[in-house]
């Protein structure tokens, strides 16, 4: 009984010991059948326009070379495909037994292309007629499109009259040809608007197929222009395509002011102690009103300078006001100029004028000197008088 | 020679002799003055004075134009180049203005000196007096004559300046840079005149001319040497021990100036100065008030003029006052014939 439980057991072994080592001969007695194709990658997400290199290995299981040749059973309709080893299109591929090669499917999405999902099939067949087959699924995530793009991240900026506007638009060329695109805009006049594509300036830029190219579009708006949005459009038109963006400006208003006199003349003089009155003049040469302008001085020490009116209630742009200044000089002050700095400002702009005075001291004590001389001179006269005739 | 010499001495006699003889006609004033006129000028003092004079122009000219390029190169505000061939020095040798300050005097006591006690002591002035003029002719005539050989000198010594500064420099004034040399030359024959009017004064006063020159140059040394010693000696004895305010500062400041002004040769510099440095604003001290705001520039010449009027006037004051006092003197005194 014993022995016959041995016998089972050590079938059982063995069994065991052949399963372990059948079972691994198995599939690979199957495998041997030819070739086999093999990617890690066999669904991928692409956006139109995109080139896709699909790299595939071809395994070899035989013990024995293997010519298998490749061709694409099942693709959609409009892609451009070809397959491609070491360089070469192929259409034939060896393999050395028990090894791999790889070989690249390349296609391109094309730019009209519905969004949604394709397939790909390979078929490798081997020198004995086996074939073994590689679906491969295409997922084209954006709906295509033909067609010129012009875009910019930031349509909208905001300045004074003075500043100029830089915007950076792309000019995506999404057609199947290279295009000559023409830059033009439909600026109202004054407005100044520039071109560049890398630092030059141009009015038409070639586009390659498929390609983006980065534009700078200069805006100078007019000098006198009044605060406001303004949209300025810009074209790129090629022969059959063409795209348009819309820049919007937002004009502040500039704030300006000048002062000075109505002659220009910023010089005058004064006698020491004296008082004098000298007419300013504020223009408004800004696109706004201005509101508030307050007057005040920097005078040497015991000046006086005095302003009527001292506020100016509102300029409106254009427009000028005159100012009597009443500047007083210090009766000690010596002969000589003196600088007597005068500011108009608002709390958004200011403007000064440097005027020179050029002091002179009163002539009384000329006169006085003058008047002892002839005293002198009248003294020696009555000498004169009295001794000279004896 | 010789003989070259004495031919022109002789027609230089000959000429005012003619001359006096053509005019016969003139104001017997006139006739005096030509005639102290010429014996300054064919006295050998004045051809030592001219030498002096000449001296005077050459060396302040060979300092002012050693030290040109630097004046002018230090202060490129104003363009009054000219006038600093009057004013520069290199430190070697005083300016023209400093050697006129100096040297003036000497030449209006020289000048001076012996006007009346020379002809006192020569027994010529009782023979003069009887003749029939006015006895205040002798003196003014004296003293027009000499003022007038002063005047001449000062001005050719002025033109000299010129001529051999556009020479040097070759560039010729602008008229306020002319028109401010002329009123220095005027105010130098002034301040001469000063001196003159001392001499004419002294020789006056003294029998002997040698005494009138001496005391002539002792005043003319006080003034030069030791006044402002004495200044300074005033100075410290009657300095505020305490300044409490500025504006004491200032009253006193301008106490020790006027103090300094009683010297004719103080006014003259600061008058000149004043007309040969545009620059010069104030002869005062400037206080912070004053100077706030205040722009480097020159001042126009009107102004300048104005800023030395007191002196100016001073000067011509003193002038006549001297003048006046020498004249009462000479008028009060008795003249007596020498026997």
């Amino acid at each position: 009984m014993q022995r016959h439980l041995q016998k089972i057991v050590v079938i059982l072994m063995l069994m065991g010991l052949m399963g372990g080592i059948l079972f691994p001969v198995l599939p690979a007695l199957a495998a041997t059948a030819g070739v086999q194709l093999f990617t890690e990658y066999s669904g991928i997400a692409v956006t139109p326009g995109q080139s896709i290199n699909y790299s595939i290995n071809i395994i070899n299981n035989s013990n024995s070379i293997q010519h298998a040749s490749l061709e694409i059973t099942e693709q959609p309709e409009g892609w451009e495909t070809s397959l491609t080893a070491g360089g070469w299109n192929i259409s034939r591929l060896s393999v050395r037994p028990q090894s791999e090669e790889s070989f690249t499917l390349q296609t391109e999405v094309p730019l009209q292309v519905e969004k949604g999902s394709y397939r790909f099939t390979i078929r490798a067949t081997d020198t004995a007629g086996r074939v073994s087959t590689l679906p491969i699924a295409i997922e084209v995530t954006e709906q295509g499109t033909f067609r010129t793009e012009l875009e910019t991240d930031q349509p909208n900026m905001q300045g004074n009259a003075d500043s100029s506007f830089n915007y950076r638009l792309t000019l995506r060329n999404r057609t199947a040809d290279e295009q000559l695109y023409a830059l033009s805009t439909d600026a109202p006049r004054g407005w100044n608007v520039d071109f560049e594509v890398s630092s030059q300036k141009v009015t038409s830029v070639k586009v390659e197929a498929n390609t983006a190219q980065e534009i700078n579009v200069t805006i100078a708006p007019p000098a006198e222009i009044e605060a406001g949005t303004y949209t300025i459009p810009v074209q790129a038109q090629a022969g059959s395509s063409s795209a348009e963006a819309e820049l919007e400006v937002n004009i502040t208003g500039t704030y300006r002011m000048e002062l000075s006199t109505p002659t220009g003349r910023l010089s005058t003089d004064i006698t020491a102690g004296k008082e004098k009155m000298v007419e300013l003049q504020l223009n408004n040469t800004g696109s706004s009103e201005l509101e508030d302008i307050k007057l005040s001085q920097s005078a040497p020490v015991d000046w006086e300078v005095k302003f009527e009116p001292q506020i100016i209630e509102s300029l409106l742009p254009g427009e000028s006001a005159t100012v009597n200044a009443r500047i007083k000089s210090s009766g000690k002050a010596i002969s000589g100029d003196y600088l007597v700095n005068i500011q108009a400002q608002t709390p958004e702009v200011s403007d000064s004028a440097d005027f020179r005075i050029t002091v002179k001291t009163s002539a009384l004590w000329g006169w006085i000197g003058v008047f002892i001389i002839a005293m002198v001179g009248a003294g020696i006269y009555y000498l004169f008088h009295k001794f000279g005739r004896q | 020679m010789t003989a070259v010499l004495q031919k022109l001495s002789a027609f230089f006699r000959r000429v005012p002799f003619n001359r006096e003889k053509a005019h016969q006609a003139q104001h017997p004033f006139w006739v005096i003055v030509r005639k102290e006129t010429m014996d300054q000028i064919n006295s050998r003092r004045f051809i030592i004075l001219l030498g002096l004079m000449l001296l005077t122009a050459i060396a302040s000219l060979y300092t002012a134009m050693s030290s040109l390029q630097s004046a002018i190169s230090e202060d490129t505000s104003t363009s009054f180049v000219f006038l600093k061939l009057f004013t520069a020095t290199d430190g070697t040798l005083p300016p023209f203005i400093t050697f006129i300050s100096l040297l003036g005097p000497i030449i209006g006591i020289a000048l001076g000196f012996d006007a009346v006690n020379s002809e006192r002591s020569r027994g010529t002035l009782s023979r003069l007096l009887a003749q029939p003029i006015s006895r205040d002719y002798i003196i003014n005539a004296k003293f027009v004559a000499s003022l007038s050989i002063i005047s001449m000198m000062v001005i050719t010594l002025g033109l000299l300046m010129f001529g051999m500064g556009i020479l040097l420099t070759g560039i010729p004034p602008t008229p306020e840079e002319f028109w401010r040399i002329f009123f220095f030359l005027l105010v130098s024959i002034v301040y001469i005149g000063v001196w003159l009017n001392l001499a004419i004064m002294f020789s006056v006063k003294f029998k002997q001319s040698a005494t009138s020159a001496l005391s002539g140059l002792a005043v003319w040394l006080f003034f030069s040497l030791f006044f402002t010693m004495l200044v300074n000696i005033i100075v410290q004895s009657t300095m505020p021990t305490q300044v409490t305010d500025v504006n004491q500062l200032i009253s006193y400041q301008s106490f020790v100036q006027n103090l300094l002004r009683i010297s004719p040769s103080q006014l003259f510099s600061e008058a000149t100065t004043t007309l040969l440095v545009p620059t010069i604003r104030t002869l005062g001290p400037v206080t912070v008030e004053q100077a706030s705001y205040a722009l480097a520039g020159p001042l126009p010449l009107g102004q300048s003029l104005l800023l030395v009027w007191p002196q100016l006037t001073c000067l011509v004051a003193e002038a006549c006052l001297i003048f006046g006092l020498s004249y009462v003197l000479f008028m009060k005194q008795e003249v007596r014939s020498r026997l």
